[in-house]
């Protein structure tokens, strides 16, 4: 089968040899199932360690599946608990990989086969009751060796079980949520050492829950008692259930219940051949148990060994037959096999790190959908000049001259008549009055690309049913009105001029006037040298100011970078406000400063509606985006997949 | 087919309501195609209104019985029983041992309407007396198909499963059936997959329910009856026979067994004759019943979002209007020297004969020259400059609805806060429109509310300087102002004439020049500036609070509604077919309560899952 086999058989033995010997000092509990056949001590000095390889790499890859689960599940990738390798790898490997070796038994079937009384007789105990009514049995119930429960941790052997203690044989029938897996000590201490015999619940009836408590005990077990009736035998569900046993490597033992013996005996050749040829089972040995039902109350099933369906022909019977196979060798390849179900082509884990990248990948391009579709034009009114022009003036105060600021205080006030009476005949609104009337506007405009912007995000939801998972519950519960409230509220928080701003306009002309002293020197000049030609500029400036600013296309530049600053920070790549980028310094002169300065402060008008963006409209979705459409490229998924690699290598697969 | 006789009305179900019912269930779900949800309950109407129709059309064929039920539980075996033949094949050999359904008529039965080809069946003539007034099929098992979840590679061997049809077989013939006939062994009762088809096949089918293996297995009725409740089925009674012994008896000619005998009475008593009418017609309102409750289910959840939508409407109208009111009211009180224009304008045209009148007339003409010079601005300036609404609300377009005071920007938030709600409520385009109208919907839009507006304004404006007319209308004021006016007047020329008349003429003194005529002319124009300032002042006084009391109006206009009209239509649409949805299942549970329980037959009662 595998050629690094003996190796593994050999290491394998021996780190349970060790963990044996921990548990049970000075007493060597080989139960009577061991067979002297196996020669304990070969290469056992080098062989541990690469078994120990072996089990840390089944633990981290247990431990990586269940670090990217949450992420898998957000991602949309398949379920990893619904893949067909998830059981063996979580419910027989992890648990079982560095432990005793048990031999699990689980007597498995459809509803009202007669599992309960079957698991009975091979105990030899009403361990689990059995009644007339279908699907009663909830919870698997095992029957331990006597003095095992004191030995071992139930609950980390068969993980997602509650483990109780057996009070009476109704026990396993209680309708509970929890799984609960209800243990009994065998009495008599006929049961062999190291073997765990269980009934479990049904496979094929109207309770999921009780489907799903048998697979995990399947999952467990090494020997599976498939029981069979001639209405089952190939019931699709039934099939697959013993498919995936067959799949795992787990060895079968057949028992066809309620059989009209002998009429039917003839019959079973047939039954058998279609199950097995559906479920690939090889069994290890075929009963029949004849149709009796008063035999089967008193717990007297009789099972007729079929040697003819048999491959070694034994007629031991399941019992003895149960106690006196291979354990170790049973236990390996059920081992191997859960392995060899992880480390399928077509079905393992690869596949599902596939899948889960693939998902990833499609979170990527939702993402690239979401930073094109998410761009808003905002188109801010063009700001009264006097704003950022005033900043401009106190910064120049102290630079300049007394004769200038003389000259020039003359002519702000005489500036000052002169605007007051164009007011009065209607030709020009007051400065306190532009504001207004530029703050309606402003607010117009953002409140406009907040509309356009949520469009954009609705059309990209219906474009892509990824965002619209992550987006649409927030675009359409959300109360959309609060988001306009939030955008006003905003607004009318921020100044005209902030300190911001401020702050930003001195560090500017500061690091302009380093750069270039003499320009600065020149304009104070030409201010003094103007100064009587000044007039006409400030009455100008208050006015419209055009004349005066060379930059008006200065603006829209500024606003474009804005635009697409309020994409970048909303879709969270260049986290940077206010245009940082486009206001460095490029060529000398005034013009590109002024530019820089009038830019500067519509990008802090425009942060209002990118705040609100980020803050009220969208919340912390985009880092979700964000961090799905990055998932793939998480170490883990690498990680993962080497450790396949190893193990293929490991069990000689690569 | 309503004036079919009503033989029985205590017994037959009331056909008039039933056939209103379908009528009504085919208008409604055909109501609101492009609607989503709405357009999911038509889809599923028309699987449901074939079987309604022909439950209508053909009400006195006889039945046809579809045996159902897992693999292995005898269901071959019981229609071998009921023909009294071994018609099917039956037994233990392989596991499914129907592949074929097997339809079992009487001879002389004409079966041309049963779509025998499309169920991929086999006919069998029977003369037995329990097949003699209904038709039999043996339909194939759901349980040995493989799960189309399930999908093999093809790196794996084959299995002889992948070929097995059955659940499919299965799901082509149940359509066919009007009653099925649910076989269960004490192995299978509680199967998932059986409970799964039956589920989805019961809707309208009246039910049987029998167990079998009798010879065999304990009795599992009590069990079986919990468990068919828990899926929402009523159970009235279940059978229990074993069919070996049936079909052995009836091969040898002898009493047939209890629990058969049981069957064979019932299917004579409950789905033969007269008996099979009323079992379409209770399978019909059955299926009536479910499709109603079924599409109120759906639709339930979507009650408050049309809800909220329809209160946004109302929300978001009541802010549009309380923009316009606010901006239009600023505009109508700031437009203070036309209101004066205007209401003098009235009085003095009223005013007519003497001096003081032939004043305002002046001083009129001169304003009108001034107000040709500066002509107000927007819709309202327009309105107050005495232009017709039609011109006055000139091409639509945003910047004349700007003009009023009611911005794009505004427009655009509301509908935008509209389109969220409407997206909870399922409601996209082209139901309702974009947060942006269109470009080519804008001139029709905003030219409607300018146009309302206009129409609106311009009747409120009239009402308004109507009243105020009324005021100065009167001939008293007139003549008193007049006396006054004239009274100066009077005096100035009687002045002037005594000056010139007594004193110069008589007298010969000298003239005084014209000094005195030219002060008193000033005289004259500064006491009729100020007699006009008392009657406007007169005419004037309220303005405000009436201004504010017509603004106040303005919500009852309805004027911002084109703005609006698509989400406020679609709210009241979706809310009409949710009401009339609710109306028709309340209509079916009524018809339903009505009926009486068939002592044999289960039914879906739908409280399932």
């Amino acid at each position: 089968m595998i050629p690094a086999e003996d190796t593994l058989v050999a290491a394998t033995m021996a780190v349970w040899e060790s963990v044996e010997g921990r548990w049970v000092t000075g007493n060597r509990p080989l139960g009577k199932g061991r067979s002297a056949g196996v020669e304990h001590d070969r290469s056992a000095t080098a062989a541990p360690g690469e078994f120990m390889a072996w089990s840390a790499r089944v633990s981290e890859l247990c431990h990586l599946v269940e670090t990217l689960a949450p992420t898998a599940a957000a991602l949309g990738a398949p379920d990893p608990a619904a893949a067909p390798w998830h059981g063996p790898l979580f419910g027989k490997l992890r648990p079982q990989v560095s432990r005793s070796p048990l031999l699990v038994v689980a007597v498995c079937g459809g509803t009202n086969t007669g599992k309960s009384l079957i698991a009975n007789t091979l105990v030899g105990a009403e361990i689990s009751r059995s009644l007339p009514e279908a699907a009663r049995t909830r919870h698997p119930v095992a029957s331990l060796p006597r003095g095992l429960a004191g030995r071992i941790e139930l609950a980390e052997l068969f993980p997602g079980f509650t483990p109780v203690a057996w009070a009476d044989e109704d026990d396993a029938l209680a309708a509970t949520d929890e799984d609960r897996l209800v243990w009994r000590e065998e009495p008599t201490g006929s049961q062999p050492e190291r073997l765990v015999l269980l009934d479990t619940p049904d496979i094929d009836g109207t309770l999921r829950d009780n489907w799903q408590r048998a697979e995990l005990v399947r999952n467990a077990a090494d020997v599976v008692v498939a029981v069979l009736t001639q209405q089952k035998y190939n019931d699709a569900v039934v099939r697959d259930f013993f498919t995936a046993a067959a799949g795992a490597g787990k060895a079968v033992l057949v028992v066809f219940n309620m059989v009209a013996w002998p009429q039917q005996r003839e019959r079973i050749a047939g039954w058998l051949a279609t199950f097995t040829a559906e479920t690939g089972v090889r069994p290890m040995a075929v009963y029949a148990a004849p149709h009796d039902f008063a035999a089967a109350e008193a717990g007297r099933i009789a099972f007729h060994p079929l040697p003819e369906l048999t491959p070694d022909g034994s007629t031991l019977g399941p019992a003895e037959r149960l106690a006196g196979c291979d354990f170790d060798r049973i236990k390996l390849d059920a081992m191997t096999g859960a392995l060899g179900v992880v480390l399928d082509a077509r079905t393992g884990l690869g596949t599902w790190l596939d899948a889960y990248e693939q998902a990833a990948g499609r979170w990527r391009q939702a993402r690239q959908l979401l930073a094109q579709e998410g761009r808003v034009r905002v188109d801010l009114p063009t700001a009264p000049r006097e704003i950022v022009w005033n900043e401009i003036w106190k910064w120049l105060e102290p630079r300049r001259s007394g004769f200038d600021l003389a000259v020039s205080r003359v002519y702000r006030v005489a500036g000052r008549g002169v605007t007051w009476a164009a007011r009065r005949v209607g030709l020009a609104r007051s400065e306190a009055e532009r504001r207004e009337d530029f703050s309606v506007v402003e607010l117009a405009a953002l409140k406009q690309a907040l509309a356009d912007f949520v469009e954009r995000l609705d059309d990209a939801c219906r474009r892509d049913p990824l965002l619209a998972g992550v987006l649409g519950p927030r675009l359409e519960s959300a109360d959309r009105a609060a988001w306009y409230a939030d955008l006003e509220r905003r607004h009318a928080a921020l100044p005209l001029v902030s300190e911001d701003y401020r702050g930003f306009v001195r560090g500017e002309l500061d690091r302009f006037a380093r750069d270039n002293p003499q320009l600065v020197g020149w304009i104070l000049t030409g201010l003094n040298v103007g100064a009587v030609a000044r007039p006409a500029i400030t009455v100008g400036l208050g006015l419209a100011g055009a004349a005066a600013v060379p930059a008006a296309a200065a603006t829209a530049g500024g606003l474009t970078t804005l635009v697409h600053h309020v994409g970048d920070v909303v879709v969270g790549t260049a986290a940077t406000l206010a245009g940082e980028g486009a206001l460095g310094l490029t060529a000398a002169g005034l013009k590109p400063v002024i530019e820089t300065l009038f830019a500067g402060w519509s990008a802090e008008r425009g942060r209002i509606l990118a705040e609100t963006l980020h803050d009220v409209v969208l919340g912390d979705r985009l880092a979700e985006i964000d961090r799905l459409a990055a998932a793939a490229a998480r170490p883990e998924v690498a990680r993962a997949r080497r450790l396949l690699v190893e193990s293929a290598r490991g069990a000689g697969r690569a | 087919m309503t004036n079919e006789p009503s033989e029985n009305a205590a017994v037959e179900p009331d056909f008039a309501g039933f056939d209103q019912l379908v009528t009504g269930l085919a208008r409604w779900s055909g109501g609101l195609p492009d609607w989503p949800p709405a357009a999911r309950v038509r889809a599923e109407w028309e699987q449901v209104e074939p079987r309604l129709e022909r439950a209508r059309r053909e009400l006195s064929r006889m039945l046809v019985v579809g045996v159902v039920g897992g693999t292995g539980t005898g269901k071959s075996t019981l229609v071998n029983a009921l023909a009294g033949a071994d018609v099917t094949a039956a037994g233990d050999v392989a596991r499914p041992t129907t592949v074929a359904p097997v339809v079992v008529a009487a001879r002389d039965v004409d079966l041309s309407w049963l779509p025998v080809d499309a169920m991929g069946a086999r006919v069998v003539r029977s003369d037995a007396p329990a097949v003699a007034n209904i038709v039999l099929v043996d339909c194939p098992d759901p349980d040995t198909q493989p799960a189309a979840t399930v999908s093999r590679d093809s790196g794996a061997a084959p299995r002889p499963s992948d070929a097995n049809r059955n659940r499919e077989l299965l799901e082509a013939v149940l359509p066919a059936c009007d009653v099925l006939l649910l076989v269960a062994t004490a192995q299978k009762y509680r199967s998932w997959i059986v409970a799964c088809e039956v589920q989805a096949f019961a809707p309208g089918r009246p039910l049987l329910f029998v167990q079998t293996h009798a010879a065999r297995d304990p009795d599992i009725r009590a069990d079986w009856r919990r468990e068919l409740e828990s899926q929402g089925f009523n159970v009235p009674r279940i059978f229990r026979l074993d069919g070996v012994e049936a079909a052995r008896r009836a091969a040898a000619g002898l009493e047939p067994e209890p629990g058969f005998r049981e069957l064979t009475t019932a299917i004579d008593e409950e789905l033969v004759g007269r008996a099979a009418r009323r079992v379409r017609r209770t399978g019909a309102l059955d299926l009536a019943g479910w499709f109603a409750r079924q599409a109120r289910r759906q639709l339930g959840g979507l009650r408050e979002p049309v809800a909220q939508l329809a209160a946004g409407v109302a929300a978001e109208r009541a802010r549009l209007e309380a923009i316009l009111a606010r901006a239009v009211g600023a505009k109508l009180r700031a437009s203070r020297g036309a209101w004066q224009r205007l209401v003098t304008d009235e009085v003095v045209d009223r005013w007519h004969g003497g001096p003081f009148a032939a004043f305002l007339h002046v001083l009129a003409a001169l304003g009108a020259l001034w107000s040709r010079v500066r002509p107000g601005g927007g819709l309202i300036g327009r309105l107050l400059a005495g232009q017709s609404p039609a011109t006055a609300a000139g091409a639509g377009g945003w910047q004349a609805v700007a003009e009023l005071g009611l911005s794009e920007a505004e427009v655009e938030q509301s509908r935008s806060i509209l389109a969220g709600l409407a997206a909870r409520a399922r409601l996209t385009e082209p139901l309702v429109g974009r947060a942006r109208l269109d470009a080519a919907r804008v001139p029709a839009t905003a030219g409607a509310l300018l146009e309302r507006t206009g129409h609106w304004l311009a009747a409120g404006i009239d009402k308004l300087v109507t009243a105020r007319r009324g005021r100065a209308g009167g001939p008293l004021l007139h003549w008193i102002f007049e006396g006054l006016f004239g009274g100066l007047l009077a005096a100035v020329i009687g002045r002037a004439g005594w000056k010139f008349f007594h004193d110069h003429l008589w007298l010969g003194r000298p003239m005084d020049g014209g000094g005195f005529l030219q002060e008193a002319l000033v005289w004259i124009i500064l006491w009729g500036l100020l007699l006009r300032w008392i009657v406007f002042a007169v005419v004037r006084s309220g303005l405000d609070r009436d201004i504010t009391a017509l603004v106040g109006r303005l919500p009852a206009a309805k004027l911002v509604d084109p703005l609006l009209t698509d989400f406020a239509d679609a709210a009241a649409r979706t809310n009409a077919f949710l009401d009339e949805g609710d109306r028709l299942g309340r209509e079916a549970d009524a018809l339903a309560a009505a009926l009486d329980e068939p002592a044999a037959l289960g039914r879906l009662r739908g409280g399932s899952s």
